[in-house]
């Protein structure tokens, strides 16, 4: 029969930072999540450089890839969309997302490095945190991310 | 033995969150089809359950179960069974009924319909459930909202979808709410409730679920914690005592209704969560930790 909790006071100079203000977690490259959203398809076709794939299967459209990016004020996440060939949401993959804290998310250097492969990023993320909790993050953003590329795209790929 | 080549982690934005999924130990191909069956079960989940989607069974329940009984699949019937015992077991505490009370404070959008001001306590038993899974409310201002139960249900449910499949560990995410199988013990990562940059402490999860709420904060407006969506079904107003809880249960449907209890009750919770056969950890207002003695030895504390 527990009775007691255990109780720590802790000063707040002693609860353990992130090492840096950021954490990151990469999940698929856009290589990736291309076979992820079209596993029969045997050819993806660049449309609109780095943003939009055509996907198909045996000379028939499977479907479209589209890349598109949120910029929230801590949050920098890739995503991708794969629509079916009638222009409706097949699925919705998050394929990086970043979290800093330190203010520089908007700037263009800070967000430059994370385009393509670059390698030797100069900002420091604990890869050793890997499951965090404790607090819910919105996906508000990505989801009006995703209608926005619905709006833009939706009708018009063919 | 899993290395790092041989793990797969996927995300998805689902459940108005991000619902990671990673397996290890397995060839590819069967990796990807575990997380693509664990993802539909979420999807599933969420389209059953969702407040907002006006499709779904919840919805309906809103719009119709004060009319006539309304027959809802197999997995919301088992919310709604396991919400109503956590009611009654949580004498009051935990309330899929506080719809209305979120909707004043505008958390959740109100209906057609809906009365601009409900006050009057709507408890679970306004909630009848009836044999063929169907349900039946009694009053016509019922709103329920399962959402401090069902992310913990799509996680079990997408963890019991891995466990279909040949790989060797599991771990399923839904924004906080998680649960993982495999031999080896996995490291989660405990943000302080009032600063998301820092880190509370680490706890160590073999075989089971790990639910975490904090006084809500939203990454795109402010990195400092707001009212929370924590409704205290006594007072109708948002819990204050307790910055943030952590729960460690078999299940995380449990799990996660235990968070939502241990927020509005604080330590007087532990009866509750020994017979639940859970732990918890709290974090008080005034910064304290306060773990039930039977957990301490998997939290690892800053020193």
């Amino acid at each position: 029969m527990m009775t007691r909790w255990v109780r720590y006071t802790l000063p707040a100079a002693a609860i353990m930072s992130i090492a840096s203000p950021a954490y990151a977690m990469q999940y698929l490259s856009i290589d990736e999540a291309q076979k992820q959203a079209f596993p029969s398809a045997t050819r993806f076709t660049e449309v609109q450089a780095g943003r939009v794939w055509k996907a198909e299967a045996g000379g028939r459209v499977a479907g479209f890839f589209i890349f598109d990016r949120v910029v929230g004020k801590h949050l920098y996440i890739d995503y991708a969309v794969a629509l079916t060939p009638n222009g409706a949401v097949h699925s919705v993959e998050i394929l990086q997302y970043r979290e800093s804290y330190g203010g520089e998310i908007r700037s263009p250097s800070w967000l430059a490095q994370f385009v393509g492969k670059t390698s030797g990023s100069s900002l420091k993320i604990n890869s050793d945190i890997r499951n965090i909790a404790g607090a819910t993050l919105s996906s508000t953003h990505v989801t009006e991310g995703v209608q926005r590329v619905l709006a833009a795209y939706g009708n018009r790929l063919r | 033995m899993a290395t790092v080549s041989d793990r797969v982690r996927r995300a998805r934005p689902l459940l108005g969150t991000f619902v990671e999924i990673e397996v290890a130990g397995a060839a590819r191909s069967e990796m990807d089809a575990a997380i693509n069956s664990a993802f539909e079960a979420v999807a599933a989940v969420h389209r059953l359950m969702s407040f907002h989607e006006p499709e779904s069974d919840i919805s309906r329940l809103n719009q119709e179960a004060w009319l006539r009984p309304v027959r809802v699949h197999t997995w919301t019937f088992q919310v709604l069974e396991a919400a109503v015992a956590m009611h009654r077991r949580s004498k009051g505490i935990f309330d899929i009924a506080v719809a209305p009370a979120l909707q004043t404070v505008g958390l959740l959008p109100r209906l057609s319909g809906d009365s601009p001001d409900v006050t009057e306590v709507r408890t679970l038993d306004a909630i009848e459930l009836l044999p063929g899974q169907a349900v039946r409310f009694r009053h016509p201002a019922v709103r329920i909202d399962v959402g401090g139960i069902a992310k913990g249900f799509a996680v079990d449910r997408a963890l019991q979808a891995l466990r279909g499949f040949g790989v060797a560990s599991g771990l399923v995410n839904a924004g906080g709410d998680l649960a993982v199988f495999g031999q080896e013990p996995q490291t989660i990562h405990i943000r302080h409730p009032s600063d998301p940059r820092r880190l509370i402490c680490n706890i160590e999860v073999t075989d089971e679920a790990l639910a975490s709420t904090a006084r809500r904060f939203d990454l795109f407006q402010s990195a400092a914690s707001t009212g929370s969506a924590i409704i205290d079904p006594h007072t109708r107003k948002p819990a204050h005592t307790i910055d943030g809880a952590t729960v460690r249960a078999s299940s995380c449907m449990v799990a996660d209704a235990l968070t939502k209890t241990v927020m509005i009750a604080g330590t007087d919770a532990i009866e509750l969560l020994e017979h639940c056969n859970a732990s918890a950890l709290l974090i008080s207002t005034d910064g304290d930790v306060q773990i039930t003695p039977d957990w301490h030895h998997a939290v690892y504390l800053a020193a």
